[in-house]
């Protein structure tokens, strides 16, 4: 029995706003409880919501991208249900008429598969605040902090076919948002989340099997695994014979495995109707070419933009283009470095492991574009060897001083004088008959002898092209 | 020299001629409504604060406005900053608002001191007063009568001359209704002149903020400053509020006044039909003409109205859940069992009917048939409106049905009686138009109100009629014997 | 009316009816369901639901802070709180 899964997500995606979706208050991630509240986002009686344009304008960054049809006037409506993270009793979203329709991601699997996956709509609407259930004696304590802060939720048509496909669809939505300046995307923050409905049905089947719905996967590698778990648990059920439950599923990555949510008396029926308190909305042509003229570039023309303008190649281009941090902080350290390959080396090899070593962005860590560019520019002047390099790197990365810092504090400049590698190296030769003769006689081995030993005596600092050039000569 | 009885101006003239200062003022009006408790027109009394003020005020030597230390009731609804606010319900009985209503800050900036909170019914869903869980208030006119509802304290209090204005919503008459009941003057403009900020919510596409006084004059210089753009209210308009009372005193020469066919005037009880008759004549005698209209949906202004209404409120009474304000049950067994005991104990019978109504009315199967449906009719008698006022500049009906009365007399057995007290009123609301209440005359001594409904942003039109009757009449003039209260 | 649509509209608003008015009620809801299903006999065709009375969109206000965070007010006027949290009995979930 060949089985088929077929696979649709919903993201949600939190905008990057400064300010929530009907309020004024701040959207800043891991306040102290119940601080970034105000009296809309309680739910006080008599407070009334009000429209963030900034939240519509990225909604329809994102839509122009993925070519989505933008419904320039678009209505929000309220969905009913009670659950104590929904201060309102509601929440304001959009249903028949919402900001999006439409669109299309083209995804890349690791092994290389390309796919174009549809999208059915993108709407708007608002988060719901935070439950945590197991801090306080016998009650679930509520933080209103994140109720109010603006989400798209993108659904995609159910078209992904695996575990994999899924995971690119995610990476593929995350470095869009990303780039758009829509989102930052940050999933353990909570500003990407998926939710994954799976259904199995035989090859050659048009009807869809029964789907479940696992909810709120916060990670790229939970995605994968849970989805796995899930198809592997239906085709196990299908193949016994049972039928699979409709049913909304929770990933526990501990088990690494899906549970189903409480069961619920009564299927919830959330009553939407527009929302009374906000008239229908509308984008002008004006904002719309304003959105349009001040566009982000996107991450396909900034790889090829790389390519041209800093001469780097495909590969190098293709790696930096991938990542947005990654990309703005290579832009702003050519600002000032020389080099560019070079500088884009360091970026994708060194530095990228030390970042994946400590399994953070390069915007968390305590490098700076200008340090860098400090650092690309004195191994590009001779300043200092390759080698240095790496070491100064490392303090740089771990303390965040200068380049210069540390070359002067350290005096690791590089010794090029060659009167002075050449006292050295005079030293050297003396103080190493031996090796001397056993070099003159054949044993050319040993020329590295003497460059280690030169670079001992200069704690490695000699540049090592003098060191080659005057040793040949003393030796020949 | 008593200050029961007294409008805003004559107030205003008392104290701008030092007759009295705003501290006596503000003290005798404490000490009336401590006399005329037993009307149970006040939740909250705001004593302290309200005397502060005044001597403030007093110590300024200049008035800032015609409201400066004119003292006001404010309706429950509206949300006083560190003042209770309980929409004369047992779910806020205890809430104390972090912030004010936009309505009544204005006034308040303006110079009103806000001297209690006025009764009403529970969540202003009523038409009689009678759902309080303060217990009912009482018409000055006739003890044991009901005042009209749901802003029946505010209207009470004005009309046993307690104070001189309160504020007043109007979802579908209950400022005009109470207004009519009382004998007094009350004004609900176009949706979306007043801001609804701090107003708490009923049903969001009907409700408006409004004044109730003793006089149009009142109302307007009221209204002028209630009204204004606010930006924390979408739906309020952003449209120029031309001062009401200057074009009070308008001739109404060759206004065309309009008279609805389709309510069958004929068929109201004699007393009323004649004291409509006898101010069409008056109105004629000032230049007015009248025409017969006819707005064909009109009957269907009840059941659209307790469709659409019932829905909204369904919903916006979701956030009294027991968690973040309000009351809460004592020893709820889970989180559903909180949810559910904290609502049933802290609602009133007429709101959970609302609420279930709305929910069913918003169900999945029943929406189409019931909330759509009703949201299309109300667009026909949108439309039957605007057609009438092609050919009209005003329509004149009487406010209610009948006059007040007695507790628990009507809708007792059968809710939808008392829905339809508010036949003449409820299309208002549906539209968005203004509507003002003026008293004409008294049946078997209980008084009787006149309707003036004015086109989309035409207040300064019904106000002006308005004004011009009560300057050639003195039914507002007329005062309850207050001697069943005293 | 159907006992198990009443139980279920129950549920949805979170409402209990006391047993000894629980008779009432149902005819009273049956009673207001009649005079708004009177609307059925209308003709709609073709007409645009009336959401809100104002012909008019919505404004929208920039994304700049101006917030008036009350913590303190806030949990002050919840029945159940502490110093950072609303506390609710515990969700199972």
């Amino acid at each position: 029995m060949t089985w088929e899964t077929v696979i649709g997500l919903e993201a949600h995606v939190q905008l990057s706003t400064k300010t929530k979706l009907f309020s004024r208050a701040s959207t800043t991630f891991g306040q102290s409880p119940n601080t970034n509240v105000n009296l809309i986002d309680c739910g006080l009686p008599g407070v009334l919501p009000s429209v963030n344009k900034e939240a519509f304008y990225k909604a329809i960054r994102f839509g122009m991208a993925v070519g989505s049809q933008i419904n320039q006037t678009s209505i929000f409506d309220r969905k009913n249900y009670f659950y104590p993270d929904l201060p309102k009793g509601y929440q304001i979203t959009q249903m028949d008429l919402p900001i999006l329709l439409g669109g299309t991601i083209d995804i890349e699997t690791d092994e290389g598969n390309k796919k174009t996956i549809n999208i059915t709509r993108a709407h708007l609407e608002e988060d719901a605040g935070k439950s945590i259930h197991d801090e306080f004696d016998g009650c679930s304590a509520i933080d209103l902090n994140r109720a109010g802060t603006p989400l798209l939720e993108i659904v995609s048509e159910p078209e992904i076919s695996n575990a994999k496909e899924a995971v690119a669809y995610m990476k593929a939505l995350h470095r869009l948002v990303t780039f758009l300046d829509v989102s930052d995307g940050n999933m353990s923050q909570g500003s990407l989340r998926c939710d994954a409905n799976v259904s199995i049905r035989k090859v050659g089947d048009l009807k869809l099997g029964t789907r479940t719905e696992i909810k709120n996967i916060n990670s790229f590698r939970f995605i994968e695994k849970a989805i796995n778990f899930e198809i592997k648990r239906q085709i196990k059920q299908l193949e016994k014979g049972e039928t699979v439950t409709q049913e909304t599923r929770l990933y526990d990555s501990i088990k690494d495995e899906t549970r189903p949510m409480r069961s619920k008396e009564f299927a919830n029926d959330y009553r939407y109707f527009p929302e009374p308190d906000l008239l229908p909305v509308v984008i002008s042509d004006k904002e719309m070419q304003d959105i349009k003229d001040n566009f982000p570039e996107l991450p396909k023309d900034k790889e090829l933009r790389f390519e041209s303008e800093f001469g780097l190649t495909g590969y190098d281009s293709k790696i930096l283009a991938s990542s947005k941090s990654m990309a703005d902080f290579f832009e702003s350290s050519a600002k000032e470095a020389k080099n560019y390959p070079l500088l884009a080396n360091w970026l994708i090899g060194e530095i990228s492991a030390f970042l994946n070593k400590d399994l953070i962005g390069i915007d968390e860590s305590k490098l700076t574009p200008a340090n860098l560019a400090m650092l690309i520019n004195r191994i590009d002047d001779q300043t200092i060897s390759g080698k240095i390099a790496k070491s100064i790197f490392e303090e740089m990365y771990l303390n965040g001083k200068t380049p210069d810092e540390i070359i002067d504090s350290q005096g690791l400049q590089q010794i090029s004088d060659d009167d002075e590698i050449e006292k050295i190296i005079n030293a050297v030769i003396e103080n190493n008959p031996a090796q001397v003769e056993g070099y003159k006689n054949g044993k050319d081995k040993l020329f590295g002898f003497f460059v280690g030993q030169v670079m001992k005596e200069t704690q490695g600092k000699a540049n090592p092209q003098v060191v080659n050039e005057l040793l040949k000569k003393k030796l020949s | 020299m008593s200050i029961q009885f007294k409008s805003i101006l004559e107030l205003r003239k008392m104290l701008d001629t030092k007759v009295i200062s705003t501290e006596e003022l503000i003290q005798e009006t404490f000490k009336l409504a401590s006399k005329l408790k037993s009307l149970n027109c006040f939740v909250t009394m705001n004593e302290e604060a309200s005397m502060q003020k005044a001597s403030q005020i007093d110590q300024e030597s200049h008035s800032i406005s015609v409201l400066s230390g004119i003292p006001l009731g404010q309706k429950d609804l509206f949300c006083t900053e560190g003042l209770r606010t309980t929409c004369s319900s047992k779910i806020l009985s205890n809430f104390i608002p972090p912030y004010s209503a936009t309505a009544v800050s204005n006034l308040e900036n303006a110079g009103s001191i806000t001297i209690g909170k006025t009764n009403m019914d529970e969540f202003a869903m009523g038409s009689s007063n009678e759902t309080s869980y303060f217990g009912n208030v009482h018409n000055p006119w006739k003890k044991g009568f009901v005042p009209g509802g749901s802003s029946g304290g505010s209207a009470a209090a004005v009309a046993a001359g307690i104070i001189p204005a309160a504020t007043g919503t109007d979802t579908g008459g209950s400022i005009r209704q109470p207004a009519a009941h009382c004998g007094i003057t009350g004004i609900k403009p176009t949706y979306g002149r007043v801001s609804r900020w701090g107003m708490i919510a009923f049903a969001s596409s009907l409700d408006q903020a409004g004044p109730l006084a003793r006089t149009a004059e009142d109302c307007a210089i009221l209204l002028n400053i209630m009204s204004g753009h606010d930006p924390k209210d979408t739906t309020s308009l952003d449209v120029e509020n031309n001062d009401l009372t200057q074009s009070l005193n308008n001739s109404l020469k060759g206004l065309k006044f309009g008279i609805v066919k389709e309510f069958n005037l004929g068929d109201l009880n004699p007393d009323v039909q004649k004291r409509f008759e006898d101010s069409k004549a008056l109105y004629e005698s000032l230049g007015a003409e009248f025409v017969e209209i006819s707005l064909p949906n009109i009957s269907a202004s009840v059941p659209t109205y307790y469709s659409i209404a019932p829905a909204e409120c369904s919903s916006n009474l979701s956030r009294f859940d027991g968690i973040k304000f309000g009351h809460r049950t004592e020893h709820p067994k889970d989180l559903t069992d909180l949810y559910i005991k904290s609502r049933s104990e802290g609602f009133g019978d007429e709101v959970k009917r609302r609420i279930l109504i709305g929910t069913y009315a918003l169900s999945a199967g029943y929406y189409d048939a019931y909330y759509k449906k009703a949201q299309q009719v109300r667009r026909l008698i949108k439309n039957d409106f605007e057609n009438a006022f092609n050919s009209v500049d005003l329509i004149m009906t009487p406010t209610s049905p009948s006059t007040a009365f007695g507790f628990g007399s009507k809708g007792s057995q059968n809710p939808v009686e008392l829905y339809l007290e508010d036949l003449f009123t409820i299309s208002a609301n549906l539209a968005g138009l203004p509507a003002i209440s003026i008293p004409h005359g008294a049946v078997n001594s209980l008084p009787v109100g006149l309707q003036l409904i004015g086109n989309f942003l035409r207040e300064d039109q019904i106000l002006n009629a308005a004004h011009l009757f009560q300057k050639n009449s003195e039914f507002h003039l007329m005062k309850p014997t207050m001697e069943d209260f005293e | 009316m159907d006992k198990e649509i009443v139980r279920t509209i129950c549920y949805l608003a979170r409402l209990e009816i006391d047993e000894d008015k629980a008779q009432k009620i149902e005819k009273d809801l049956e009673t207001i369901i009649e005079l708004i299903g009177g609307l059925s006999s209308i003709d709609t065709t073709n007409i645009e639901p009336l959401y809100s009375p104002l012909e008019k969109t919505a404004l929208k206000h920039d994304d700049i802070l101006n917030s008036d965070n009350q913590k303190q007010k806030f949990l002050q006027n919840a029945p159940n709180a502490n110093d950072d949290y609303f506390l609710v009995p515990r969700v199972v979930e």
